[in-house]
């Protein structure tokens, strides 16, 4: 059998054979860091449920802060879904559709939202940029544009089954995490409705508590039943090679978000500090 | 029956359904979404998948054979086809790790090796219903499938530069096997089959350690813990059957063998089987 077996027609290169799953696999190459494609660009998602549902008194407002931002950051702005999603996964659901056609069934919302902003922000330069336009983000941001994009990943019917329920894990807080990690992103911040990350869900419980800095680790330790972000940007966070932090800053309240801009404290951080 | 639920001035305005006003996060919420039954959506697709490296690399003498037994299995099974990419990805691999390109970038740009394996078979298969299948057309596969089609699908996943950082390792982590590995989950398929260059798997690689002993079944649980340095198939694949609705088991057949695949797609066991129990102690049982 073996003296008959076709063979490979191979390459050689200094990736070691056989799996590419192995951990050492880089180990005996000489391959230098990763480069950080956008190095100047902040990734600002705006929360779908957590802020574009509140409509005209949250979004206005908003806008005209980050056209103001944008004149001295170059800013790509990433878009969550919502009550439309939520309402969309409930009927999927209830019909047995599995995780991957949730997932592209959640995709359209956030698009809503990423075609209404634009609307919103055209006059300020808001660009809507498809994932096939990904490349051009270079020309858009050096024209003093505004892109604004889908916030979930383009997974679709691949997203993996999620370890608990069928809702995917990986949505728009993801999305654009992975998107801001590609980039080497200079910031990533989440503008959401509410200072931060509390104890428990503020909304439904007074004596939650305002959590100002955590580390990934830790939140993973505290492994709390609820949480204001996207569980897998924690596991992301600490496999990052460039955004090995974000901010949550409270969208509702003017200001703030320039601030967070600016590199300044004041949401919650998340943060996976590298080994000294 | 669509209710719009205004909280006031300002505030949040919800549809009212079970998810709303809840965090996607909660576990409570998770776990209640996990109570439905999941649709087979095309049950009766079997998804075979041909190695890039193990199979396609060795070219004609490999690939014909193996081809030949797929059209003539399809007058019997529904099959939808993935190729891999084999050793120009590795070297796309390392060009891009040599010029500083992050994770994202590898995954982006590793597809078109598939692409080009892609169109290979397409045009070996052609007058025999091969067609290529793009994953914008794949709401169509009902259509092709009861034409006789056989679809030809790159196993990339469409993850691009969204691909999850890995870490130190930085090469994706989702890679062909795990591609077509979720075409099955997602249709609910009849089987999953990865057609290599190996019976199936081995206690340790079998082209280096001759001492290698061949594996017929294991559990997907025991492969994570047994953790080997050499696993024939991508271990994407073994992490996420653990939790997957439908395609809880696969096959590892060796397509130097070409004869095997219908017996796999009759459901025999021929190489490896995988497969992911929901409850440990029943499966060791009941066996495979």
């Amino acid at each position: 059998m073996a003296a008959e077996t076709p063979a490979r027609k191979t390459i050689p290169t200094p990736l070691r054979d056989g799996t590419l799953d192995a951990a050492t696999l880089l180990e005996a190459s000489q391959y230098g860091s990763p480069i950080r494609v956008l190095p100047e660009v902040n990734v600002v998602k705006v929360g779908g449920q957590s802020f574009f549902d509140r409509g005209r008194s949250a979004v206005w407002p908003l806008v005209e802060e980050l056209a103001r931002c944008a004149q001295s950051h170059q800013i790509i702005l990433g878009m969550g879904g919502g009550t439309r999603s939520r309402h969309a996964y409930s009927i999927g659901l209830e019909l047995g559709l599995p995780t991957g056609i949730l997932a592209a069934i959640g995709a359209s919302t956030a698009l809503q939202n990423a075609h209404m902003m634009q609307m919103l922000m055209a006059k300020h330069g808001g660009i809507l940029v498809s994932f096939e336009e990904f490349e051009k983000l270079p020309m858009y941001l050096r024209n003093g544009g505004i892109p604004i994009m889908v916030g979930m990943p383009p997974f679709h019917h691949w997203e993996r089954p999620p370890e608990m329920g069928r809702i995917p894990a990986n949505r728009t807080d993801a999305g654009v995490f992975l998107m801001a990690e590609f980039l080497g992103a200079r910031s990533m911040i989440y503008v959401k409705d509410e200072d931060g990350l509390y104890t428990d869900d503020p909304k439904k419980n007074p004596d939650a508590t305002f959590i100002p800095r955590i580390t990934a680790q830790e939140l993973l330790d505290m492994d709390p039943n609820d949480l204001v972000i996207e569980r897998v940007v924690l596991g992301y966070l600490q496999k990052a090679h460039h955004v090995r932090s974000v901010q949550i800053v409270n969208g509702l309240k003017p200001g703030l978000l320039t601030r967070a801009l600016a590199g300044e404290h004041v949401g919650t951080i998340i943060e996976a500090p590298l080994d000294p | 029956m669509n209710e719009l639920i205004k909280e006031g001035e300002g505030r949040r305005t919800h549809i009212k359904s079970p998810l709303m006003r809840e965090s996607l996060m909660d576990r409570k919420v998770l776990a209640a979404s996990d109570a439905q039954e999941v649709l087979p959506i095309l049950p009766d697709v079997h998804v075979v998948h041909i190695g890039g490296a193990s199979i396609l690399d060795r070219g004609k003498a490999a690939l014909v054979p193996l081809l030949d037994e797929v059209v003539r299995c399809r007058q019997t099974y529904k099959i939808l086809l993935g190729v891999g990419g084999g050793a120009r990805m590795r070297h796309t691999y390392h060009i891009a790790l040599d010029l500083g390109i992050p994770t994202g970038g590898l995954a982006m740009v590793a597809g078109a090796v598939n692409e080009q394996n892609r169109f290979m078979v397409q045009a070996l298969l052609a007058k025999h219903g091969g067609v290529v299948l793009h994953k914008d057309h794949y709401v169509v596969l009902p259509l092709w499938m009861a034409a006789g089609m056989i679809p030809i699908l790159s196993g990339m996943p469409p993850y691009h530069y969204w691909e999850p950082p890995t870490g130190d390792r930085r090469v994706p982590h989702y890679r062909e096997d795990f591609g077509l590995f979720m075409v099955s989950e997602v249709l609910g398929a009849a089987s999953m089959i990865y057609v290599k260059d190996e019976d199936g798997l081995y206690t340790a690689d079998p082209k280096t350690n001759p001492d290698a002993t061949f594996i017929p079944h294991i559990t997907a649980q025991e492969l994570l813990t047994r953790n080997p340095p050499e696993l024939i198939i991508d271990r994407s694949v073994i992490e996420s059957m653990v939790f997957a609705r439908n395609t809880r088991r696969i096959q590892i057949i060796n397509g130097l063998k070409p004869e095997l695949l219908g017996r796999a797609l009759a459901g025999e066991p021929v190489g490896t089987v995988v497969t992911a129990p929901r409850d440990t102690t029943k499966e060791a049982a009941d066996g495979c």
